[in-house]
């Protein structure tokens, strides 16, 4: 309780404060473009976060990723596009309920629901993180590398495509990741003796080039729309009733599960969570024909869920050092950048900055709720801004924040080099995020391995024989092999029932 | 014209590199910590998973693709664009070394704008104001503000011309 009354002066100091508040809303902004995200405006704060305290760095970077989160929904209700995946759901109700006139009802729905989502998620994470990271001190390196072999392995399987293509990106990754001076025995590996490669490939420039820079390359070279005319005549009021809490109830609170539980398995983001929550809501609805007309539940259900992602995918990061989805994966990189440590130890050494990180979600959350409802009726201005502007500046920017990360002009040919990486695996279908998340748990994954191996005398078997570390790799075994074998017992299945037919 | 089969570029590619890391992994010298495998170790995982996951997706993915069509991933005109902003970002990398970085991302963004406009309207003046003001909002606020430096020019330098 002492480290949350710490953190919350800290958090009320006016320049923490109105950071953290001015990210949220840019954070919103770039959420609710499609195209855009808040993940993207956090890898352009990275370089930042070099000059500045690790408190005002992290309000810079959590706030843009609730407000990112929470702003995605806006394209989804008034123009039929998602802001980012996690409101694909959103669409099938969200939008229809535009087009019947119920604008201002939906966009109070994605607001209300957006904010319930994260503020209740958070209080769980606030509630769980020390208690699981008090487990995860008891587990030594085997289980540690089990389960970062997990976490990429159901982000490969869990992410779009082929699995076989974001397996290879995983190793791919993994590979990126041994550039530069060993860990263990100081070897220099793949360095050319390039002075500039002996600390490794610069994460913030790698995340520059495959994050930001090859969506503004792509998105141009595709050709980027413009968004289609929004109605505003129905934009007025706030269009929400008690009757409407109350009647919506057990759609609020099952999503709100779903989305916790499924933010907090490494890899299954909001992307996935707002799709099941709106399947489950149809399924324990009355009325199940009605959802794709612009039926409430529907939209409920997507937002709560996904908005509840963001305290399910904190409770890993923070307690276990491992990233629950593409956004998280960069806020741990700021973490190392800031010379953090995440995981079980993290809690106990930096009790207050944990509790600065839940609280940053939790005011945000509020602030953005607030904001959102009174700014409502200029929502369709947001998506009419202008790309060519806003892709000059990230560009500009992604070219300072290369530059800076090492001072180096080393640093900004890679991060082109990545930029065209990008491109050339967005080309073939190759996921990025398990590229990027093998990369960030690559250096982990080859000190726990190792430090297990020689810990054990050589015994390599000790990652099998530890029951913790055995059902880790059973579930990234299972995470890449079970949809196959998912898939040929119904082929199977539907084989036999023709037959019989 | 017959398209080419992007998967199986992409299990071949993927060998290749894969060859590649185990050459390039068989060279790094083994310094061993007891009973521990070695700087190499990982590498070759690496180079080992990549070979077998390319592999797989040759046997799989690629009849798949090719029951399917392979679609073009961009239109002439599309890789056109995407070289003209690669081509554009060695420019803005290369024009930082020599004419700093305040210069270069005032007029970057500038040619970035025109760039990306396609073929729509600009507002020259909120373009330019755009362009400076940010670039010198970014450029001071990293060097003077958070102290972080940013290339000032080689050509200045030369000339001896001193720049903020």
């Amino acid at each position: 309780m002492q480290a949350y009354i710490e953190a919350l002066g800290i958090l009320l100091q006016p320049a923490n404060f109105l950071v953290m508040y001015a990210c949220a809303l840019v954070g919103c902004v770039l959420g609710a473009i499609p195209g855009l995200s808040g993940g993207l405006g956090i890898t352009l704060l990275l370089p930042m976060t070099f000059a500045l305290s690790r408190e005002l760095s992290f309000s810079m970077l959590v706030g843009m990723y609730v407000g990112g989160v929470s702003g995605s929904f806006i394209a989804a209700v008034l123009v039929g596009i998602p802001g980012s995946a996690s409101s694909i759901g959103t669409c099938y109700d969200g939008y229809p309920m535009t087009k019947n006139g119920k604008a201002a009802k939906a966009l109070s729905i994605g607001i209300t629901g957006s904010f319930i989502g994260t503020f209740v998620s958070i209080i769980v994470a606030m509630l769980c993180s020390g208690a699981i990271a008090d487990i995860a001190l008891s587990l030594g390196p085997w289980e540690y590398f089990s389960l970062c072999l997990m976490a990429i392995t159901m982000v490969v399987g869990l992410s779009n495509g082929s699995v076989f293509k974001g397996l290879m990106a995983a190793f791919l990754g993994l590979f990126l990741s041994t550039v530069g001076a060993d860990k263990v025995t100081n070897t220099l590996r793949f360095t050319f003796n390039n002075t500039n490669l002996y600390g490794g490939i610069n994460m913030v420039c790698m995340l520059m080039g495959t994050f930001a820079l090859q969506q503004v390359a792509t998105a141009y070279a595709k050709g980027q729309q413009d968004m289609p005319p929004v109605d505003t005549a129905s934009l007025k009021g706030f269009g929400l009733t008690i009757k409407d809490f109350v009647s919506n109830a057990k759609t609020i609170i099952v999503s709100l599960f779903i989305g916790l539980f499924i933010g907090f398995l490494p890899g299954m983001g909001s992307g996935i969570s707002n799709l099941i929550a709106y399947g489950q809501a149809k399924k324990m609805d009355k009325h199940p024909e009605k959802f794709g007309t612009g039926y409430d539940p529907g939209v409920w259900a997507t937002e709560v869920a996904n908005n509840a992602g963001v305290g399910g995918a904190l409770i890993p990061m923070i307690s276990l050092g491992i990233p629950g989805d593409g956004t998280t994966v960069l806020l741990l990189s700021a973490m190392t950048i800031k010379g953090l440590q995440a995981g079980p130890m993290f809690i106990k050494t930096n009790p207050v900055l944990a509790a600065l990180i839940f609280l940053i979600v939790l005011v945000s959350a509020i602030l953005v709720f607030f904001t959102e409802l009174g700014t409502k009726r200029w929502f369709p201005y947001l998506l009419k801004a202008p790309y060519h502007y806003l892709f000059s500046a990230i560009m500009m920017i992604c070219f300072m924040g290369a530059f800076s990360a090492t001072t180096s002009i080393f640093s900004v040919y890679m991060m082109i080099a990545f930029g065209i990486l990008g491109v050339v695996m967005d080309m073939f279908g190759m996921p990025m995020t398990p590229l990027m998340l093998s990369f960030i748990l690559g250096p982990k994954i080859e000190e726990y391995f190792r430090t297990g191996v020689s810990y054990a005398r050589g015994d390599y078997s000790r990652f099998l024989t530890r029951p913790v570390s055995l059902i880790f790799i059973l579930i990234a075994i299972y995470s890449v092999v079970g949809p196959f074998i998912t898939k040929a017992i119904k082929n199977r299945r539907a084989a036999k029932a023709g037959d019989i037919k | 014209m017959k398209k080419i089969n992007r998967t199986y570029v992409l299990g071949a590619l993927g060998l290749a590199i894969a060859a590649w890391i185990v050459w390039q992994a068989s060279q790094i010298p083994m310094r061993l910590v007891a009973n521990e495998p070695g700087p190499r170790f990982i590498p070759y995982v690496s180079a080992g998973g990549l070979a077998l996951f390319s592999i797989l997706t040759i046997i799989f993915d690629a009849p798949k693709e090719a029951k399917k069509g392979t679609k073009p991933y961009l239109d002439k005109a599309g890789w056109i664009r995407l070289a003209i902003i690669i081509g554009e970002s060695i420019l803005f990398a290369l024009s930082m070394v020599y004419i700093g970085f305040w210069i270069t991302a005032m007029l970057g963004m500038m040619l970035f704008i025109v760039t990306l406009k396609r073929n729509k309207k600009i507002n020259w003046v909120v373009a330019i104001l755009l362009s400076i003001g940010l670039a010198s909002l970014c450029y001071f606020g990293f060097t003077r503000g958070f102290n972080i430096p940013l290339p000032k020019g080689e050509l200045w330098e030369a000339l001896g011309i001193a720049m903020p």
